[in-house]
Order: C-alpha cells, then structure tokens, then sequence
C-alpha cells in the first residue's frame, strides 16, 4: 500500500473538541484527553438538567409566591387552595413574576379571595 | 467593650443596601421554633425576590438571649458534644453549662444548624448577631421588630400538669408560713 500521511485530521477533530470546553477550568479546557472526558460529562449534564430545569424553576417559583403570600398573611397552600377552588388556574411562573413586579396586584388578589373565602 | 468589636466584627464584608434590620426578642421564647424562624429570615425566604444561589437575607439581631427558654428536660439533658480530632476526646458541655458560660452560642448553634449546609452558610451566618442582654450597639440603624407566627401550645400532660399544681400550692404554704412569721414578729 502507498503510505498515507493522517495529516491534519486529528488536529481538527481534537480544535472542535476543545473549541467546545473552552471555559472550563485548568488542564480541562487546555489538554485535549482532559477535555475529551469533561466534553463528554458536559453533554451528560446538559441532557439530564433539560429536565431538571423545569423541576428547579417549579420550584423556584413556589418559593417566591410562598414568600409573598406569607408575607400577605395567607401560607402557599392555602392560595392555591383558593385559586383552584374559583378555578382560576394562574400557573406558578405567573404569579411569582406577578409578586415581583406587581405586588400590588398580587395582594390584590391575595385579599379578594381570602375574603371571599373567609365571608363564604 | 470586648462584644462590641465581636458585634461589630465583619461588617464590612456584607452588602449591606437595601437589607433591613429585624430585632428577634428571645424572651419567653422557645429555643428551636425561634431559631427555624431566624433562619427563614437569614436566607431570605420571606422576600419574593428569593433566589437561591444569592445571600440576601436580612441582617438579624438577636436580644435578651439568656432568657431563651427550652421544653421538657433539656436544660439538664440536652448536650453539645464535639470531638477535637484526638482519640478519646469527645467533650461534652449541657445547655444548662452553655448558658453560664455563654448563651448567644445555643441561639447560634441552633440557627447555625438550621441553615442549608453550602457555600452560603457562614455569609448567612455572620449577618446574625446575638447578644445576651437588652443592650446592642446598633441603636442608630433603622430597627424593625419581628413578630413572632401565632402559634397553637400544646395542653399540658396530666402528670406535669399535676406537679405544677402541687408546686404552685407548695409555693403558696411556704408564702403562707412566711407572712404568718413575720406578722408573728410584728
């Protein structure tokens, strides 16, 4: 067979690779072997926390309306007792953003269906 | 003053705009639920504006920490125990031993352990400062006093209850006695 130089294709396939952990920290974004296996956990954790995402934000969410219903004299549990009740389905990103821009308008709320709730 | 610099000490490190100032009074307080309430407020979680990756709790000033008070047996039963890294050292101190020595460390211990264990934990814990009497060097700060959830006390035991009524009628003979001996002397 006639001798075949690789030439320059490794050298491509490892840039690509390491143009994708650029970033990262000490020998994982420098050393191509390194950073191979640091590629490889990244693409893991971008798969699993698609998911997670959704869970933490949820959550975030219940968190602040929490907050800001407590801080209106109703617990989280109780609101959305209320809410689901009038069947009125406000989802939770709403009205966490609702409590942070517009507290006002939360506490509206807040008070029309506790004292709706309470006078029933 | 030695608490004053302790009081004073690292606030510097703390970005202090646009947090507010809550006074927890312990008197007649009972020592977890306080604690579980001061750590909400450290963390931040009753602000809408709560995020988890950031410290923005209020700054908390806890009072009259030597009147904290605790349920049952714990005075005498309750322990700290800690070991120095040495074979055989587990030392051991009861809260009724802490409180002589140095009250502020139970409120601090408890609300220590009650705050999430990450990286977080100690900028949270040095927002909190406690002090055992009435008097704090942060009178010139505009002070908001936190008022305490309504709470639901559990009805007494039948035998604790029956051994508070035998104490408080011991309490009102040996009154008796006294007042009777000194109008014996008059």
């Amino acid at each position: 067979m006639t001798r075949v130089k690789r030439g320059y294709i490794a050298r491509k396939r490892r840039k690509q690779i390491l143009a994708f952990v650029s970033g990262s920290r000490g020998a994982h974004s420098k050393l191509f072997r390194t950073a191979n296996q640091r590629k490889a956990r990244a693409l893991v954790s971008v798969h699993r926390d698609r998911g997670k995402r959704k869970r933490d934000l949820r959550r975030l969410w219940i968190t602040r309306i929490n907050a800001a219903a407590r801080a209106n004299g109703v617990s989280y549990n109780r609101f959305i007792q209320y809410l689901y009740k009038r069947q009125l389905l406000p989802n939770r990103k709403t009205l966490a953003q609702i409590a942070v821009l517009d507290s006002n308008c939360f506490s509206t709320i807040l008070k029309t269906l506790s004292y709706d709730e309470i006078n029933r | 003053m030695a608490n004053l610099k302790r009081a004073l000490a690292g606030i510097n490190r703390i970005n202090l705009e646009g947090l507010r100032w809550r006074v927890f009074d312990c008197k007649g307080q009972v020592l977890g639920r306080l604690a579980s309430q001061i750590s909400v407020v450290l963390q931040g979680k009753d602000k809408p504006t709560y995020a988890p990756y950031r410290d923005d709790g209020d700054m908390c000033i806890v009072i009259n920490a030597k009147d904290i008070c605790v349920t049952g047996k714990k005075l005498t039963d309750k322990v700290y125990r800690w070991h120095t890294g040495y074979v055989g050292h587990l030392k051991e101190r009861t809260l009724k031993d802490q409180m002589a020595k140095d009250p502020t460390e139970v409120i601090r211990k408890a609300v220590f352990r009650m705050l999430p264990k990450n990286k977080l934990q100690d900028d949270r814990d040095r927002k909190l400062r406690i002090f055992g009497g009435s008097e704090h060097p942060f009178t010139d700060r505009p002070l908001e006093g936190f008022v305490m959830p309504p709470r639901k006390v559990r009805e007494m035991r039948p035998r604790v209850r029956r051994a508070m009524i035998r104490a408080q009628k011991k309490a009102e003979q040996s009154d008796a006695i006294k007042q009777a001996i000194k109008d014996k002397k008059n």
